[in-house]
């Protein structure tokens, strides 16, 4: 199943070097040429950023032309990060809403290999569509359905305790 | 920093264009849309100058703003346009929050996170649209510019319940309105209870009104719930806003003030525009019968003429309202 952690995720969740704020330096610094040309990876890369994996190092962007796998956007950048170390806990607030079918996906996947949950720190409201699905909110414990349920435990999660009246 | 500037940033393949009209400007959307596309090239700009390759036409300097020396780097900053890609986590922070309140720069932060301490407009938050047009028969350009995430907002017709955000002023105002035409009126007491009160009200067809000036935090939450809802949004500027635009108050430059505030707001002075359009209805009513405060309202606005005119700047058909609106 797809886990969230809304906001900063506190140790007694995950221990701090397991938590990756800055998911396009940690890319750029840990990936591997292999992730590229998994086809599950492919199918991300074509969907979210409408590109061709040509091989490990060259993709072909309908925007930008012929380009390295660290010109890839911020979100699949994530996805795959998600995707190979779910060990980790990665920003998916580095994902726009496009990227949420494919977190989904990539939960799914694990599940059906006999692997655990995967886990992603949201710091805003992604949207999972209209339909129903299943992702359990650390915060709270609560596993939630649909759009109504994730909005009322990011609320709490994102706001509780900020002195937004104040910011004016 | 104070008025609108449209900055043009391009290279062989990307063009963006877009204008800047606050001190915070949010950038979001999905994935792939080119914002660190364009932070990226605003930097080598930055370092590389012309030899970069890249053609950058902005009437102030551009800079991006970057990793853990931020608060050093940014002390050598003014007036200037700040970019800031996604990943920096300082944004969230009460410092950096401090840091833009008393700036004369205007801020583009690339962006999902809610940002609760920022006080950014539903109208300055921005997804990225790209368009891609044959400038020759062998290349494509992909032409990019700002569209706003909120351009339409859900409306709803005949509300039975007024959720509004102010607990002062602007509150008693719109409760005596409401009760004109028999509309429930609660105030949610703060803009960050306000997705709390429209989540616990059971109103068939309910309306929330908050200041647009500084909503932008709150805004996706609220937004989404009141799209389950089937709930309204009415989010001007602010209350006061609205008093300078009903023509109760003569003075001969509010016209122009109104068409253009982005040429008056000084952004070191008013960290969010709705602070800016309470000082002037304080100041321009002071000593007269208008005399304006926020803490509570002169009754005399809520006489059947000040009433009229106010109620005449809000759109046609919310709360009552009949003819020609805003």
């Amino acid at each position: 199943m797809l886990q969230v952690y809304f906001g900063d995720v506190p140790p007694e969740v995950a221990p701090p070097g397991d938590v990756i704020y800055n998911t396009a330096t940690y890319f750029k610094n840990v990936y591997e040429d292999d992730w590229i040309t998994d086809p599950f990876a492919v199918r991300m890369i074509k969907s979210v950023d409408k590109s061709t994996v040509i091989d490990r190092n060259l993709i072909q962007s309908e925007a930008l032309g012929m380009i390295p796998p660290l010109m890839l956007s911020g979100g699949v950048k994530t996805l795959l990060l998600v995707y190979n170390m779910p060990e980790k806990i990665f920003n998916a607030s580095t994902c726009g809403n496009n990227c949420a079918w494919w977190l989904l996906r990539i939960a799914a996947e694990r599940a059906k290999a006999g692997g655990g949950d995967v886990t992603v720190n949201l710091r805003h409201l992604m949207h999972f569509g209209r339909g129903r699905f299943s992702i359990r909110v650390l915060n709270s414990g609560t596993v939630v359905h649909d759009m109504a349920g994730m909005v009322s435990e990011a609320y709490d999660a994102l706001f509780g305790g900020a002195a937004v009246g104040d910011a004016r | 920093m104070r008025g609108s500037h449209t900055i043009r940033v391009g290279n062989r393949r990307v063009q963006f264009k877009f204008t800047l009209n606050r001190n915070i400007t949010v950038v979001r959307g999905d994935s792939a849309t080119g914002k660190t596309t364009l932070i990226s090239m605003i930097a080598e700009y930055e370092r590389d100058g012309q030899d970069s390759g890249i053609t950058l036409s902005s009437p102030k300097p551009c800079c991006v703003l970057e990793g853990r020396t931020w608060q050093r780097d940014l002390s050598y900053i003014t007036d200037s346009f700040v970019f800031i890609d996604e990943g920096n986590d300082f944004i969230r922070s009460h410092d950096f929050a401090r840091a833009v309140k008393n700036s004369d720069n205007y801020y583009v932060l690339a962006t999902r996170e809610t940002l609760p301490a920022l006080p950014y407009s539903v109208d300055e938050v921005y997804e990225i649209k790209n368009e891609t047009r044959d400038r020759y028969p062998i290349a494509k350009r992909l032409y990019s510019g700002f569209e706003h995430m909120y351009a339409l907002l859900p409306t709803v017709i005949a509300p039975d319940l007024v959720i509004v955000e102010d607990s002062n002023s602007g509150f008693e105002f719109y409760r005596a309105l409401c009760a004109k035409s028999g509309i429930a009126c609660v105030s949610a007491g703060g803009k960050s209870n306000v997705l709390a009160a429209l989540k616990t009200g059971t109103a068939q067809r309910t309306l929330v009104v908050a200041d647009g000036a500084a909503f932008g935090p709150e805004m996706e939450l609220v937004y989404e719930l009141a799209l389950q809802k089937g709930a309204g949004l009415f989010l001007p500027e602010s209350f006061e806003w609205l008093v300078l635009r009903s023509g109760l108050v003569k003075d001969d430059d509010l016209p122009a003030l109104l068409a253009n505030p982005a040429a008056y707001i000084e952004s070191r002075d008013y960290f969010s525009w709705e602070t800016f359009f309470t000082h002037e209805l304080v100041v321009r009513t002071a000593r007269s019968y208008l005399a304006y405060t926020k803490a509570a309202l002169n009754p005399t606005y809520l006489r059947d003429h000040e009433m009229d005119a106010i109620t005449a700047t809000l759109p046609d058909g919310l709360l009552g309202r009949d003819g020609a609106g805003a």
